[in-house]
């Protein structure tokens, strides 16, 4: 967004300028409207109004290169022969990627397809227990107003009990079940929760609630109807869009899966981790890469769906 | 009794708004079994999954016979409450993700402010790089920070051949600093979160005001956009810190630093297999994480922290 004070700025001062610098007048501020302080003020511009813009760009240089720049290499080399040196080299095979998804010579011991497969299973099955607890809890929040509102709000959207915590406590309560498919999607299921339930309220919110159940009352429709037909499909977009959110998280979840998976099948999660800690680089790059894809694939959803990737921030 | 009374009316009143919820005549009542149903099956789940099993680390923490769960101890408490080790990683934890909060918050403040106030060319490719890493794994964030400033990291090897030393005493990876920046990297996306919702409400007209009356960039940051993000920037630090403890991930594979997280894995691997008192340290954990969320949330209003 701009800020409508700098434009501001550079359109008061277009008008005492010559035109020829009018071209150059960027509405974000850039050297023009130093120079337009510097008409104005007595001391000169300060050191911020000149040397701020580049020192931010800077710095979210610095940051967004930081955060992406490990990604593409990893994706990148995990298409690498071999990685002997600093820059992988030999492109283009698919020998680490036939590895990881199990068409390599190494045989089904090593490949990650059961796995895969299974915690595309049970981040499904979480997700699907997070549509059935997390809307309803995300319409009483935003529709009613009740006893200890905030509170049960603070529970529902904070999550309190961190993955690894709730692992130990989860195999020590449930022996036989926590370690099974079970244990794994209702714990995913509370860990995502507040996902689901920050996104579905905030498309909730954006509606106007009341008057939309008011009009479909009062033509006659009961309450589940109402709430079922009207309302819910109003929220359509919230509910896919925390189902993409919770799906990708649970798949990759790993504190908790640590220390409640079994091992039969190993929970791509686990798999991941094995990878990292005592595989090739390059294989790992590819098993990496993997969940690249996933959450790649689940951003282009949401954004196609029109909210700003991984973002549960309410929109206002 | 009077105390008597009113514990058998409180108990009356009890049985008599369960019984309305239940068979509801009014409206008002309706309402409230609508809130019920719509609030059960959350509450069913975070029972079963959630108070039951922090019930069941009470109850760890305090047997006699960890194994069968017999007998009552307070072993692992007095373990916890005198053994110097545990106050020192209790101390590494807080003040190294207190730093990471800092760095985060610090530099998520400047990628929003960049974001919000100037005209970037590829505004969209930076929200999404910066909301990516949400959804990374701690364990893939440690791989990524192997990439970056491993031996064979593209960082560590640049260095090395600006500055002509061996890549090897370069790597820092599994040196602390590396660690602190894996926690930057989970951390400043949520920072930045938090922080996007709350730019998006500054009042842009009284910075337009004091930029007009001469202030400079710095001073108008300073002295009327700060006091207004400040809510923001505190729930981005309760998040960011509250979110940097429960870091495990990223912490087993670069094993630089011992944090509570790393402790109680350790507690409990087979070598030294101690459930009680992970139990114990898990149970502190879970309080200290609510009590700092639930204080913090007193100088915020509730509705600008997200996830």
């Amino acid at each position: 967004m701009t800020g409508p004070f700098e434009s501001t700025t550079a359109a008061d001062d277009s008008s005492v300028r010559s035109g020829a610098d009018r071209t150059e007048a960027r509405s974000d501020g850039g050297a023009v409207t130093a120079d337009a302080s510097a008409e104005w003020s007595r001391s000169g511009p300060a050191l911020s109004t000149v040397l701020g813009r580049p020192i931010l760009v800077g710095v979210v240089s610095i940051v967004v290169a930081f955060l992406t720049v490990p990604v593409v290499v990893t994706f990148v080399s995990s298409f690498a022969q071999s990685a002997t040196g600093v820059v992988p080299r030999g492109f283009v095979t698919l020998e680490h990627w036939r590895q990881v998804l199990g068409f390599g010579d190494y045989g089904v011991r090593t490949n990650a397809m059961p796995g895969l497969a299974f915690s595309l299973a049970i981040a499904t099955g979480g997700m699907l227990l997070n549509v059935v607890i997390g809307v309803p809890i995300a319409y009483a929040l935003a529709r009613y107003e009740f006893f200890a509102r905030d509170w049960v709000n603070t529970v529902a959207i904070l999550p309190l009990v961190p993955g690894l915590i709730l692992g130990i406590a989860f195999v020590q309560t449930y022996p036989e079940f926590g370690r099974s498919a079970f244990g794994l999607i209702a714990g995913y299921c509370l860990l995502k929760s507040p996902y689901m339930v920050l996104t579905v309220q905030s498309s909730f919110q954006s509606m106007d609630l009341v008057r939309l159940e008011e009009s479909a009352r009062s033509l006659g429709a009961s309450w589940p109807r109402t709430v079922l037909t009207i309302v819910v499909p109003h929220a359509k977009r919230g509910i896919v869009a925390g189902s993409i959110i919770t799906w990708t998280l649970a798949a990759a979840e790993f504190n908790f899966t640590y220390m409640v998976a079994s091992g039969s099948p190993d929970p791509f999660a686990i798999f991941l981790y094995r990878n990292i800690s005592n595989a090739t680089h390059l294989q790992s790059a590819a098993a990496v890469s993997v969940y690249f894809l996933i959450v790649v694939t689940a951003i282009l959803v949401l954004q196609w769906l029109g909210s700003s990737g991984f973002t549960t921030a309410r929109q206002r | 009794m009077s105390v008597r009374k009113s514990a058998t009316a409180s108990v009356r009143r009890v049985a008599t708004l369960a019984s309305t919820t239940a068979r509801p005549t009014t409206e008002r009542e309706r309402e409230r079994r609508r809130i019920a149903i719509t609030c059960l099956p959350f509450f069913v789940l975070a029972t079963v999954a959630g108070f039951v099993p922090l019930a069941m680390l009470a109850r760890i923490s305090l047997a006699e016979d960890t194994v069968w769960m017999t007998g009552w101890s307070l072993e692992a408490w007095r373990t916890l409450a005198t053994t110097a080790e545990y106050r020192w990683v209790a101390w590494n934890t807080l003040w190294f993700v207190g730093l990471a909060t800092l760095v985060s918050v610090a530099l998520g403040v400047a990628v929003t402010h960049v974001l919000e106030k100037y005209d970037l060319p590829a505004e969209r490719v930076v929200v999404a790089a910066v909301s990516f890493p949400i959804a990374l794994p701690g364990i893939i964030v440690a791989y990524l920070i192997v990439v970056l400033l491993g031996r064979q990291g593209l960082v560590t090897n640049a260095v090395a051949v600006a500055t002509g030393q061996s890549a090897l005493d370069l790597a820092s990876a599994t040196a602390i600093s590396g660690l602190l920046l894996g926690y930057v990297y989970s951390l400043l996306p949520r920072a930045t979160m938090v922080l996007r919702g709350t730019y998006a409400e500054v009042n842009t007209q009284a910075e337009e005001a004091a930029r007009a009356l001469g202030a400079s960039r710095w001073e108008t940051f300073y002295h009327v956009t700060l006091p207004e993000i400040r809510p923001g920037i505190v729930a981005a630090a309760i998040l960011t810190f509250r979110s940097g403890l429960a870091i495990f991930g990223t912490v087993l594979i670069l094993q630089s630093h011992r944090v509570v997280t790393l402790q109680i894995h350790e507690e409990t691997s087979v070598g030294s297999y101690h459930p009680d008192v992970a139990a114990a340290i898990g149970l502190v954990y879970v309080v200290f994480i609510v009590a700092f969320t639930f204080v913090g949330l007193r100088f915020v209003e509730n509705d600008t922290v997200g996830i």
